[in-house]
């Protein structure tokens, strides 16, 4: 297409972008400029305050990293992430290689009782899954948040994967069945390196079902400080009046700035990854 | 595929398959046919603690079982057992909705929404039709204003009022639904003007664009922190009260009136949800042949002309599964608003607060007043009204087929 486009039109479209950036990203940047306040400034902003640091000083960086159990919490939240994706595509991976290529009687029965499960309400669930976990002496413990986030995510990495999967030409693998491959050298050796974008976005997923998760999280391991997550940590510090807002805010801008970055950079791959899974994350 | 002996087929699924079913089983079937039962008891935090011995309260509860054994702690408490009659949990929360005066209420006010049903058929039938009499719009505006007439006649908002007294249910279900119908054409309305903007010819600054206007989908996977950036905003101390006292104004709790923390609400979930409107609408509109476009010009259509007639209609398929499932998303929202508002302000003990949606309603129920056995009914309303939903969204987006389909 080349068509002239008039100035006027070039003008609006820059107003409103530039609008519509601010709309996306102030939040996140508010975040960045409080984490710079430390102490009361946060509550005493001058206009340009609060478009660009003014008084910035690392003062809640230091807090937060030295003072209190950030840094565990850090670890833990990594660790329980870090084994809910390996779990997670270990399980979901071949579930949804069988799902896209074999067929079977009750495939569709089970992709539907799969999407049924979802719409279960997971803070009803909660309950029932606490009591489980503690029954099993899991309670209160990482593995068992572990366990419960990976089955949380499993369907909807399940149904991802097999989205992807379904776009892949079949060919390749009969042709490997020719030459004499199983179903599971053909699942091993031709589908999985095939489906190593869908993998790095699943994966990406998965990670940040365990690393951004708070609710399952607050009611497994709601205690001590030192097995809490990040999001549980810092969310009561948030909450407590007596701890300064600004520290909080530090403590945030470490926790999303890495996933912002980790996403922008992946974020190509979504749209074709996730619109053909047809599931939200 | 080549065909295997059925012994050896039926191995490589469990193989396949195993893993996946056995952890559904444990962690979503069990929990679910647990709720259920539980649904059908008095547990509350009266009789929190099960009694092995009666029903299939020895099948379900894990601390009965006997290789768990060494982790049941027993309360002193009376445990609890099943209600007489057996669906008390489902008529105390339904209230007083199966009575005469309430269900004709509710029948009068689902009489309003008859034209609309119908205007949607006769759209259908008359789609792809270029001759046809009158236009879509034309015909769903008439349809509007019938249904309008409808509800003063009927007596609609009246009869609202009196189911809405039956019970806590239909109140938190009703805010809930008004929640959902007001983000969805807002997620739309959103995500297609910023695609539209996004999609101009030659712009230059695109690629920078259309990172900075995704961020808030990147951020959305910490929603529980960003929750409470946007809570600060609104706080006393925040940051919208310091703008306003920089330029003079009256800075007032903002959080504490109903109307604006259910549009606190409401802008958090839309800053949430738009990127992924914008990004599935971005790429339905770079599939639109630009044929069409130019033919339309050579008819002498405008801007409106060509966004009406050719580029609404061809986003239609890629959209319609994206709202459904940001429905349901939306109708499930707990994280966002607990931590903005915390289903709060109150409207005084014994109600649900302003911005109280089904979930908020349901964990407040659980984990402050340990009503698990009424929770347990509903969660299963919910979730029979959910799978409904979820249904009709495989009509429409057809995810359950294999690649031979």
């Amino acid at each position: 297409m080349n068509r002239k486009v008039s100035r006027r039109t070039r003008i609006f479209q820059y107003a409103a972008l530039t609008a519509a950036t601010i709309f996306a990203v102030y939040p996140v940047w508010f975040i960045v400029l409080a984490s710079l306040r430390a102490g009361q400034d946060l509550y005493t902003l001058d206009l340009p305050g609060m478009f660009i640091p003014t008084k910035a000083s690392l003062g809640n960086y230091q807090a937060i990293l030295f003072q209190t159990p950030f840094l565990t919490w850090i670890k833990n939240s990594l660790k329980v992430a870090t084994f809910t994706t390996i779990f997670c595509l270990l399980i979901a991976t071949s579930a949804s290689y069988a799902l896209s290529r074999m067929k079977f009687t009750g495939r569709e029965w089970l992709l539907i009782i799969f999407l049924a499960i979802q719409s279960f309400p997971a803070v009803l669930a909660l309950v029932p899954i606490a009591q489980l976990l503690s029954a099993m002496g899991l309670y209160g413990n990482h593995l068992g948040l572990i366990l419960a986030y990976t089955v949380g995510t499993l369907i909807f990495c399940t149904m991802n994967l097999k989205g992807y999967f379904d776009t892949i030409p079949i060919d390749l693998e009969e042709a490997g069945m020719m030459d004499g491959c199983g179903p599971v050298q053909s699942f091993l050796l031709i589908a999985l390196p095939l489906a190593r974008p869908a993998l790095a976005v699943t994966a990406l997923f998965a990670f940040m079902a365990g690393w951004g998760e708070y609710v399952l999280a607050s009611v497994l391991v709601p205690a001590p400080a030192n097995l809490q997550t990040a999001m549980v940590g810092l969310y009561q510090m948030a909450n407590e009046l007596t701890v300064p807002w600004g520290r909080f805010a530090a403590g945030a801008v470490l926790i999303i700035i890495p996933v912002l970055l980790v996403f922008l950079y992946l974020q190509r791959f979504l749209e074709g990854g996730l619109t053909l899974g047809g599931v939200k994350g | 595929m080549v065909s295997w002996s059925n012994q050896r087929k039926f191995l490589i699924l469990l193989v396949f398959l195993g893993p996946t079913l056995l952890g559904i089983l444990i962690f979503n079937i069990y929990p679910i046919s647990f709720n259920t039962y539980i649904s059908l008891t008095n547990r509350n935090q009266f009789h929190p603690n099960p009694d092995c011995s009666v029903g299939l309260t020895g099948v379900f509860e894990p601390t009965c079982w006997g290789v768990f054994k060494e982790h049941t702690t027993r309360g002193l408490a009376t445990p609890f057992h099943l209600q007489e009659p057996i669906y008390q949990n489902y008529s105390d929360l339904l209230g007083d909705f199966f009575t005469k005066p309430v269900l004709i209420a509710f029948f009068g006010i689902v009489v309003c929404f008859v034209p609309l049903i119908v205007a949607g058929r006769i759209n259908k039938r008359f789609e792809n039709q270029i001759d046809r009499p009158v236009s879509a719009g034309v015909v769903t505006l008439l349809a509007i204003a019938l249904g309008l007439v409808l509800a003063y006649l009927l007596k609609a908002p009246a009869g609202l009022d009196l189911i809405m007294k039956s019970g806590d249910f239909f109140v938190v279900s009703f805010r809930t639904i008004l929640y959902v119908l007001l983000c969805i054409p807002l997620f739309f309305i959103v995500g297609l003007a910023f695609a539209l903007l996004l999609n101009s010819p030659n712009l230059p600054g695109r690629a920078f664009f259309r990172v900075a206007l995704i961020v808030p989908w990147a951020a959305s996977t910490v929603a529980i922190m960003m929750s409470l950036v946007w809570k600060f905003f609104f706080q006393e101390h925040g940051t919208i009260n310091q703008l306003l006292s920089l330029v003079g104004g009256k800075p007032q709790i903002w959080l504490n009136d109903p109307t604006i923390s259910f549009g606190v609400v409401i802008l958090a979930n839309v800053w949430y949800t738009y990127p992924f409107f914008m990004v599935v609408i971005l790429g339905a509109l770079q599939s639109i042949p630009v044929e069409l476009y130019e033919a339309a010009e050579v008819d002498g259509a405008n801007y409106w002309q060509k966004l009406v007639n050719i580029t609404l209609p061809l986003l239609r398929v890629a959209v319609i599964p994206v709202i459904i499932l940001s429905a349901i998303t939306t109708f499930q929202m707990f994280g966002t608003v607990w931590a903005i508002t915390e289903g709060g302000p109150s409207r005084g003990a014994g109600t649900p607060g302003a911005t109280e949606l089904v979930m908020v309603y349901a964990y407040k129920q659980v984990f402050r007043t340990a009503a698990y056995g009424r929770m347990g009914a509903f969660a299963v309303i919910m979730f029979v009204f959910l799978f409904g939903l979820t249904l009709y969204s495989l009509r429409v987006s057809r995810i359950t087929k294999g690649a031979y389909d």
